[in-house]
């Protein structure tokens, strides 16, 4: 997918939509099912002291469906993705995962996406990483590179061939 | 010796060089060489919120461009780990999946057919080089209490693979007694980092940073050792800014383990990047070492 698409929704998506949605058709029918809100995923969660993220809450409203709900909100976006609820769901449910899909999702319908995830993915796409080589201070205040380190220079994907992954993330 | 694709991610080359300069340091006494990957890319992982896909299909070329080569994939960044180490996971189990990745990929030549292994910092130097090598290369033992942190990524979740266990992780506790150091478990070890939500909520991960920092310091620790470029991130460059956020006075020295690999070898400060540290390993040294 390009930037352009991510970003502005330029272009309509008909083929990518389809896809997350059959995903998120295919999760509400069968993963929460399993759940019996034992609450063992939100007894763990990183994101739930702090920022109120009750991963078995999210898997009781898309259970009953809530999905556009869930997108309109930002608590979607507090996850830390640490695993521990997928690690330890007796049902093997995964709220991690209903939650990635979930933001990418919203993404896709065009929502803010917040903080530096743009910049990310616009250094990504023009040099393979997510940023560039930066200038750190040593203990005693000089600024220096990987250059002054010693360190081998870097070799990113060259523009020509990336430009090919660059379609095919586009075509994805 | 060894070889290994050094699959380097996106922080440590352009910001952490302090993990990268000690790793290609040390890894070598060990019998390991590091061959690096040119024209590899973000594992794909920091992008998995925005479209899971794009994760995937970057984490098949990485590995796919250390499989032209033939050479198993060491990467030492607990995210890169996770991601490259799950995409080989859904592509051995999707097979359709698998050759609509490939069918990308053969316009830049490349192929991902999952044969190479893929290796972290700590099970290459547990499992791998092995404790009976390390002991016998040590020379200056690190005789620090120290507390540990291994990434959230690195150890969950279980299901795909991962080199530690998920719950009670002990292989960097090895690595360190072997070093000379004094590992002690502390209720916060499996605590989060925060660096997944920096990006967006970055009040919010510091948090995270200091109240898991404020523990650690409060138990009495030397020093805090890691094994992830996020994680060392958050602890040690961002440490003086955690403390403000969380209102205290932190100061605890935080170290890569590849650092405090190199000092037990007798490596030389300034080789291992010690210089680059943001929090007070310098003043650590001089009094323990």
């Amino acid at each position: 997918m390009g930037i352009k698409d991510l970003t502005t929704m330029g272009e309509s998506q008909v083929d990518i939509k389809n896809e997350i949605r059959q995903r998120m058709d295919k999760l509400v029918e069968e993963l929460p099912d399993f759940c019996f809100q034992c609450g063992k995923c939100t007894s763990g969660c990183e994101a739930y002291k702090l920022l109120e993220l009750e991963p078995h809450r999210i898997v009781a409203l898309l259970k009953r469906g809530l999905i556009d709900e869930m997108i309109n909100s930002d608590v979607i976006w507090t996850c830390m993705s640490c695993f521990k609820c997928r690690e330890r769901c007796p049902q093997r449910v995964a709220p991690v995962d209903i939650l990635f899909s979930l933001k990418n999702l919203s993404v896709l319908q065009g929502k803010q996406i917040p903080g530096k995830f743009t910049g990310m993915l616009q250094s990504i796409l023009s040099s393979g990483l997510i940023q560039g080589i930066q200038e750190v201070t040593t203990c005693d205040n000089r600024t220096v590179t990987r250059d002054d380190l010693g360190l081998p220079s870097l070799i990113t994907p060259d523009s020509g061939s990336f430009q090919v992954s660059k379609i095919a993330i586009e075509k994805i | 010796m060894k070889q290994y694709g050094f699959y380097l991610g996106c922080l440590m080359p352009t910001e952490q060089y302090a993990y990268e300069l000690s790793l290609r340091e040390t890894l070598p006494h060990l019998d390991i060489e590091l061959i690096d990957l040119p024209g590899a890319s973000c594992c794909g992982e920091p992008m998995k919120s925005i479209n899971q896909l794009m994760t995937l299909y970057l984490s098949a070329r990485n590995i796919a461009i250390a499989e032209k080569k033939s050479l198993d994939i060491f990467a030492p960044c607990a995210m890169c780990h996770l991601a490259l180490t799950e995409c080989q996971h859904i592509l051995q189990h999707n097979e359709s999946m698998k050759n609509r990745i490939n069918s990308l990929l053969a316009q830049e030549d490349l192929e991902m057919k999952g044969t190479s292994r893929i290796f972290h910092t700590v099970d290459l130097l547990h499992d791998v080089v092995g404790l009976d090598l390390l002991k016998h290369a040590v020379k200056n033992p690190v005789a620090l209490k120290v507390a540990t942190h291994y990434g959230c990524h690195l150890i969950r979740p279980s299901e795909i693979g991962r080199p530690v266990d998920s719950e009670n992780p002990q292989k960097m506790e090895n690595i360190l007694i072997t070093l000379g150091a004094t590992p002690v478990d502390y209720p916060q070890k499996l605590d989060c980092c925060g660096a997944p939500i920096l990006a967006h909520l970055p009040e919010s991960a510091l948090t995270k940073t200091g109240q898991k920092l404020q523990a650690i310091q409060d138990q009495g620790f030397d020093a805090l050792v890691t094994v992830c470029p996020w994680c060392q991130k958050m602890f040690d460059a961002r440490q003086q800014k955690a403390g403000e956020i969380i209102a205290a006075t932190l100061n605890i020295p935080v170290f890569y383990l590849s650092q405090l690999l190199g000092l037990a070898l007798g490596i030389d400060k300034k080789k291992l990047g010690l210089h680059l540290n943001h929090s007070s390993v310098n003043s650590l040294e001089v009094e323990e070492l």
